[in-house]
C-alpha cells in the first residue's frame, strides 16, 4: 500500500528521489563533531519561536494602551499563555546562543573558504534578519526597556547623510515611538521569520552544493563519508535532547533571566529609566557604538562590526585548510577575538564611566585589528609553517594538489 | 586557552551579580499559604488605600485557597470578578503625593533586585537628623513610612516588622508570578521526561553507529 502511494506521488513529483539525495544519501562527514549541530538547532529554535509566536499572535494587541495589559492577560489568563511566552522570550536568546556558537564553529575551522563563501555570507544575512527580528519583537512588549531601546536605536539612523531625520520618521511613522512604531514593529516582525525561512532554504541549497566541511579541514574521500540519514538524524536529535534539557531549565524554573526588571513597568515615555542597556546578545555592538565619541562614527563603527564578518573569504589569506586546527596562530587570534566579545558584552552592559570607557575603546580596537591585520598574519603564518614543516597529512594533500595563488593574475596559467 | 575563557566569562558574570546585589538585604519568598494570607490581610487593608493590583481579581485569592470570608471582606459590595483597584481616586491620589501610586501586580519583579529590593525599601526607612523620614534604598520615594519602621530600636519589635514586610513580598511575589508553581510543578514532568528520552536517544545513536564499524 505505502510503496503503491510512494509510486503514484513519484510520478508526479520527484519525492523519493528528493530524500533519497537530501536525506538518506546524503555524504556527511564521518568525523563532525558535536560543534556542527547547531545549524539544526538554529532551525529548530526557529522553528519553535514562528509556532510559539504564531500562538502568541492570537491573543496579543498592537496597541500602546493595550499591549502591556495583553502580555500580562497571555501570562494569567490564557491557558498555558506564560509557557508560549516564556518559550518565546526564552528563545530570542537561545536563538542568538545557537547561532553565535554555529558562527564560533565556522570562524574556528575558517570553514568560510572557498567553497563555501555562499553559505557565510547567506548566514550573515540571516544573521541581519534575526538581530532585526528581534529588536522589532523586544518593542512589542511595550515595557520601559521596550520603548526606550526603540528609542535609542531608531535615533541612530539619524545619522544617515541628508535624510537622516526622514529616515528616522519613516522608520517609526511618527515623531518619537508610538502607536504607529508599535503597529508596523508588529507587523514585520511577523513577517521577518518568513524570509529568515525562505534565506534558510538557500543556505541549505548551498550547504547540499558544497556539503559539510568538517574538523580535519580536507575534503574526506568517499568512504570515510556516511550517509546523514540514519546518522545525523540520530546525532541530531541527541543533541537537541542535550539542548532542551538547558532550555527548559531556563523556561520552567528561571524564566526572568531574560526579560530586564525595567520591562515589567508599563512604557512611559516621561520617564527615562537611569540606564538603558539593549538585550544581552547586543553588547558587544553596543559596546562598540559607545567606543567612539563621535555619533556618527560609532554607528558607522557599529554597522561595520557586523558587516565585517563577510570580508573573511579574503581577508584570511592562507592556503592552509583546517582553520585553527592546523594553525597555532589563527587559534590564538580566534581565542583573542572570542575573549574581547565577552569583555565588549560586558563594557556594554556597564554605564560608560571610569575604566569602563578606555577598556571599551581598546577592546573596539583589538575588534577591528583582528580583521585588518589577518590578511598580513595569514600569510606570514603559513609562510612560518612551512619553514618550520607541515604536518604529514598536509603534505600528502598538497603533493595531490599543489597550492597556488587564490586568484591567478592576469596571464598567469591557472 | 579554553578554561581561561570559562574562567573570564565566570569572573564577569560574577562581578554584574555582585554589583547589582550587594547593597539589598535577601528574603527569602515563602509560598505557603499562611504567609501569602498575611501578607494579603496586610496589602488589602493598608497598600490598597493607596495602590492597586489590576492584574489580580478577587476569586483568584480564593483559588488559592484564601477563607472565603477574609475575600469577602477585601471585595467589599465588589463582585468575585472584580480587579483588586486602589481605594483612593487617581487625582486624589496625585494631589496629596505628586504622582501617581504604582500598580502592584508587578512590584516583585519590576525593580532591579526583585523581591530582595521590595523587602529591603519596605524595611529602609529611617528617621534623619532633622527629624524627617528617608529611606536607603529610593531616597525620593513619595510612599510614607507605612510600616512605620523608622522609629524602632527594640530588636524584638524590629523582627516583627521583618516578618511583616517579608509576609507583604511573598503575596507580592506571588502576584507578580501566579503560575510560578504551576511552573515548576509542569517543569519536573518535562525535565524528567527529557532525561529519559535523552539517554534513549543516546544508546540508539550508539546503537546506529555501531554500524559503521562492523561494516
Amino acid at each position: 500500500m505505502v510503496s503503491r502511494v510512494l509510486g503514484w506521488i513519484d510520478q508526479r513529483f520527484p519525492l523519493t528521489p528528493f530524500i533519497k539525495h537530501e536525506l538518506t544519501d546524503y555524504p556527511t562527514p564521518r568525523n563532525l563533531s558535536y560543534w556542527w549541530n547547531f545549524g539544526f538547532l538554529a532551525g529548530f529554535v526557529l522553528v519553535l519561536q514562528i509556532a510559539t509566536g504564531i500562538f502568541l499572535a492570537m491573543y496579543y494587541k498592537p496597541d500602546v494602551n493595550l499591549a502591556f495589559d495583553s502580555v500580562q492577560h497571555i501570562m494569567r489568563d490564557i491557558n498555558y499563555g506564560w509557557l508560549l511566552r516564556y518559550i518565546h522570550s526564552t528563545g530570542a536568546s537561545a536563538f542568538f546562543v545557537v547561532i553565535y556558537v554555529h558562527m564560533a564553529r565556522t570562524l574556528y575551522y575558517a570553514s568560510y573558504h572557498k567553497p563555501r563563501e555562499l553559505m557565510w555570507w547567506t548566514g550573515q544575512v540571516l544573521m541581519l534578519l534575526i538581530m532585526a527580528t528581534a529588536f522589532m519583537g523586544y518593542l512589542l512588549p511595550w515595557g520601559q526597556m521596550s520603548y526606550w531601546g526603540a528609542q535609542v536605536i531608531t535615533n541612530l539612523f539619524g545619522v544617515t547623510p541628508f535624510i537622516g531625520d526622514k529616515v528616522v520618521l519613516w522608520l517609526r511613522g511618527d515623531f518619537a515611538v508610538g502607536d504607529a512604531t508599535l503597529t508596523r514593529f508588529f507587523a514585520l516582525h511577523y513577517l521577518f521569520p518568513f524570509l529568515i525561512c525562505a534565506v534558510v532554504v538557500i543556505h541549505l541549497v548551498a550547504l547540499h552544493t558544497v556539503k559539510s566541511s568538517n574538523p580535519s579541514g580536507i575534503s574526506l574521500a568517499d568512504k570515510d563519508n556516511i550517509p546523514f540519514h540514519p546518522y545525523f538524524t540520530i546525532k541530531d536529535f541527541f543533541g537537541l535532547g542535550l539542548y532542551l534539557i538547558i532550555f527548559c531549565t531556563f523556561v520552567f524554573f528561571v524564566p526572568g533571566t531574560f526579560i530586564e526588571a525595567a520591562n515589567n513597568i508599563p512604557a512611559n515615555p516621561l520617564v527615562t529609566p537611569p540606564h538603558i542597556a539593549p538585550e544581552w546578545y547586543f553588547l558587544p555592538f553596543y559596546a562598540i557604538l559607545r567606543a567612539i565619541p563621535d555619533m556618527l562614527g560609532g554607528v558607522v563603527a557599529m554597522a561595520l562590526s557586523v558587516l565585517i564578518f563577510a570580508i573573511l573569504p579574503f581577508a584570511d589569506r592562507t592556503s592552509i585548510p583546517g582553520g585553527a586546527h592546523y594553525r597555532p596562530v589563527y587559534r590564538a587570534m580566534f581565542y583573542l577575538f572570542i575573549v574581547d566579545v565577552l569583555v565588549l558584552g560586558y563594557v556594554g552592559s556597564q554605564p560608560p564611566t571610569g575604566f569602563v570607557v578606555p577598556l571599551g575603546q581598546v577592546s573596539t580596537f583589538i575588534y577591528f585589528a583582528t580583521f585588518f591585520l589577518l590578511p598580513f598574519i595569514s600569510k606570514w603564518e603559513e609562510r612560518w609553517m612551512r619553514a618550520r614543516g607541515l604536518p604529514p597529512e598536509l603534505m600528502a594533500l598538497f603533493e595531490k594538489r599543489p597550492p597556488r595563488a587564490k586568484w591567478p593574475r592576469k596571464g598567469e596559467a591557472k | 586557552m579554553k578554561r581561561w575563557c570559562v574562567f573570564a566569562l565566570c569572573w564577569l558574570a560574577c562581578n554584574a551579580w555582585a554589583e547589582t546585589e550587594t547593597a539589598l538585604n535577601k528574603v527569602e519568598v515563602a509560598t505557603d499559604l499562611p504567609t501569602l494570607e498575611r501578607g494579603a490581610e496586610t496589602v488589602m487593608t493598608v497598600c490598597v488605600g493607596c495602590h492597586s493590583l489590576k492584574y489580580i481579581r478577587f476569586h483568584e485569592l480564593a483559588k488559592l485557597g484564601m477563607a472565603k470570608d477574609k475575600v469577602d471582606t477585601w471585595r467589599g459590595s465588589n463582585t468575585m470578578g472584580t480587579a483588586i483597584s486602589s481605594q483612593m481616586p487617581a487625582d486624589a491620589a496625585l494631589a496629596s503625593f505628586g504622582k501617581a501610586p504604582p500598580d502592584l501586580s508587578l512590584m516583585a519583579k519590576a525593580r532591579v533586585g526583585e523581591a530582595d529590593y521590595l523587602y529591603s525599601y519596605l524595611l529602609g526607612y529611617y528617621t534623619t537628623p532633622e527629624g524627617a523620614t528617608g529611606n536607603h534604598y529610593f531616597p525620593a520615594t513619595k510612599m510614607p513610612d507605612v510600616l512605620a519602621v523608622a522609629g524602632v530600636t527594640d530588636p524584638a519589635q524590629r523582627a516583627q516588622l521583618e516578618q511583616k514586610a517579608r509576609e507583604v513580598t511573598s503575596f507580592l511575589a506571588w502576584a507578580a508570578d501566579p503560575r510560578a508553581q504551576e511552573r515548576q510543578t509542569l517543569g519536573y514532568y518535562v525535565i524528567g521526561y527529557l532525561l529519559i528520552l535523552t539517554t534513549m536517544l543516546y544508546f540508539l545513536k550508539r546503537r546506529i553507529w555501531a554500524k559503521l564499524d562492523k561494516a
